[in-house]
């Protein structure tokens, strides 16, 4: 059964098609990739989805269920979040607080409680405190509860924004390039955990990477796009031997080259 | 020691609204430059209520406080939508529009000469009270996902977004909570003075306090309350220097942003914890 589904989206940007006709869908606990040269309009989709776009034309499902036209912050309590290419943490909060505000929008409690100092708030609170820490612990992060997130190495910081993102209770995750920037161990280590939380909470995860040992150990699936166009989509091995994929990468061969 | 108590008081009532400040300024990142006219508003509103209705005075309070929220849904529901700049713009003229209806309302509110003979119902103890009171709901909003999430969207709204959060309504609902709050200010100030006049509520005031909050810290609560009391009471201080009493505070607090630009306490909250950390330093030391 598909998770997310995305019928023929479209989105220009004055002169530019950006998107065009895009359809993909993403089944139960599937992890599935989007690649594609610089410029494709891998991210452009995912802004489509999670709505900080408005969508030109086309629809997106999530279990079933029209969320195209919704406001993000609704996609995102649906069950579709995010990490971001250039790691967008909060830098006025500490690390715990920043997985927190992810899981907050679901603590009910309400500005009564606060004025009051009530029970509920501070149960409420802890219950948040106590989840929030335990995801920094899956991510590999306990201990730098109280630290700023802008102290933290690179490969840390893209750990939290995976904690983060898990914290709003996700049903399917959209990561953007989350091994940009690591070592060739860290990545092998990101796969690792992506992998690992992809079993413990039943996510299907879609990925966009240009690291093509991520796309190729994590996707059942992967899409290609080409100047916002879908260039093919099938299994890994298929993609590795399509002839339209390696010349949208590295170009034509040159006749006069071979002689 | 007269003199003492009434500069303590007032330093008490713009200590309130200096936390109304704190909120949508220091917490949530919108520059309000019209966080006075919800002070004129709730002074206004509570002033004519007693004087010409001879409403009781806790009710005008409450009439009071809600004119300024019914004000703060006029100003913040349009434009918590807006970007940062043009909320600046928008609360501005917001701002010295309601001056220039105070001014021009000769019937109700005395125009430019003033509203007089307002009693004096508040006094060092009621201001004091009600400070305590509003730091205290302050400080239990900051510390709660309200406070959280305002932060959040205040180092980055996309991102926020992201995570579920609602950006217009949390804005929507500080914006309303301190304007709530200012208008009370003002009905204090109001019956503390027993006179009031359009030309005290100037977007000046609300420069002064958001001069205030970055000088003590922008997102430090003990900062704003240090910097209350510092830069109200320094042109007191500064009174033997006469005509010079302004460049010097001006120099001072130039000094301040040029060489702490963080504000006197940067993100620092003085706290329970934070004393009995000092107490076993201390203890160690000896």
């Amino acid at each position: 059964m598909s998770k997310l589904e995305a019928k023929g989206l479209c989105k220009a940007f004055g002169g530019v098609q950006a998107i065009q006709d895009f359809s993909f869908t993403v089944d139960d606990r599937q992890i599935v990739g989007i690649i594609g040269p610089n410029g494709a309009g891998k991210t452009t989709a995912f802004n489509l989805l999670t709505g900080v776009y408005p969508i030109d034309a086309g629809e997106v499902f999530l279990d079933g269920k029209l969320i195209s036209g919704l406001p993000q912050h609704e996609i995102t309590q649906r069950g579709l979040a995010r990490t971001f290419q250039n790691i967008r943490l909060f830098k006025g909060l500490n690390l715990i607080e920043n997985v927190m505000t992810a899981a907050d929008p679901y603590s009910s409690y309400n500005l009564a409680d606060v004025f009051l100092f009530s029970r509920r708030k501070r149960n409420r609170e802890k219950e948040v405190r106590d989840m929030s820490r335990s995801f920094l612990e899956l991510v590999g992060l306990s201990g730098l509860e109280n630290e700023k997130p802008e102290n933290l190495p690179y490969g840390l910081q893209r750990k939290l924004e995976l904690a983060r993102a898990l914290a709003s209770k996700p049903k399917v995750l959209l990561l953007d390039e989350p091994a940009a920037g690591l070592n060739p161990s860290e990545v092998q280590e990101f796969i690792q955990l992506v992998q690992r939380l992809h079993d413990q909470f039943d996510l299907s995860v879609l990925v966009i990477e240009h690291r093509m040992e991520v796309i190729m150990t994590l996707c059942a699936n992967i899409y290609v796009l080409n100047f916002g166009k879908l260039l093919a989509h099938g299994t890994p091995a298929e993609i590795q031997n399509n002839r339209d994929v390696t010349t949208a990468y590295i170009g034509e061969e040159d006749e006069a080259c071979l002689l | 020691m007269e003199y003492i108590i009434t500069i303590l008081t007032f330093t008490g009532i713009t200590l309130i609204g200096v936390l109304g400040s704190y909120m949508v300024t220091g917490l949530t990142g919108l520059f309000s430059f019209g966080q006075a006219a919800f002070f004129s508003v709730g002074a206004y509103t509570a002033a004519v209520l007693v004087k010409d209705f001879a409403t009781p005075f806790p009710l005008a309070v409450v009439a009071a406080m809600s004119a300024g929220l019914v004000a703060g849904m006029i100003v913040g529901y349009p434009t918590v939508r807006l970007r940062r700049d043009y909320i600046s713009l928008v609360t501005f003229g917001f701002g010295e529009a309601i001056i220039a209806l105070l001014n021009n309302s000769t019937n109700l509110t005395g125009g430019a000469m003033g509203l007089s003979g307002i009693p004096r119902y508040t006094s060092f103890w009621v201001v004091w009270l009600s400070v305590a009171v509003c730091l205290t709901i302050v400080a239990g909003y900051k510390y709660s996902k309200y406070g959280r999430q305002c932060l959040a969207l205040r180092s980055d709204e996309l991102a926020a977004k992201a995570m579920g959060i609602n950006v217009n309504r949390v804005k929507l609902v500080t914006f309303l909570f301190a304007a709530a709050m200012t208008s009370y200010a003002g009905v204090l100030y109001a019956f503390y003075t027993t006179y009031v006049e359009p030309g005290s509520f100037g977007w000046i005031v609300s420069a002064e306090w958001i001069i205030i909050v970055f000088v003590g810290g922008i997102n430090s609560l003990t900062g704003s309350v240090f910097a209350t009391f510092l830069l109200t009471g320094l042109p007191e201080m500064l009174r033997f220097a006469s005509e010079w009493r302004i460049a010097i505070y001006c120099v001072i607090v130039l000094l301040i942003i040029n060489f702490r630009p963080v504000g006197i306490f940067g993100e620092f909250e003085l706290s329970y914890k934070w004393l009995r950390q000092l107490g076993k330093k201390g203890a160690k030391a000896a």
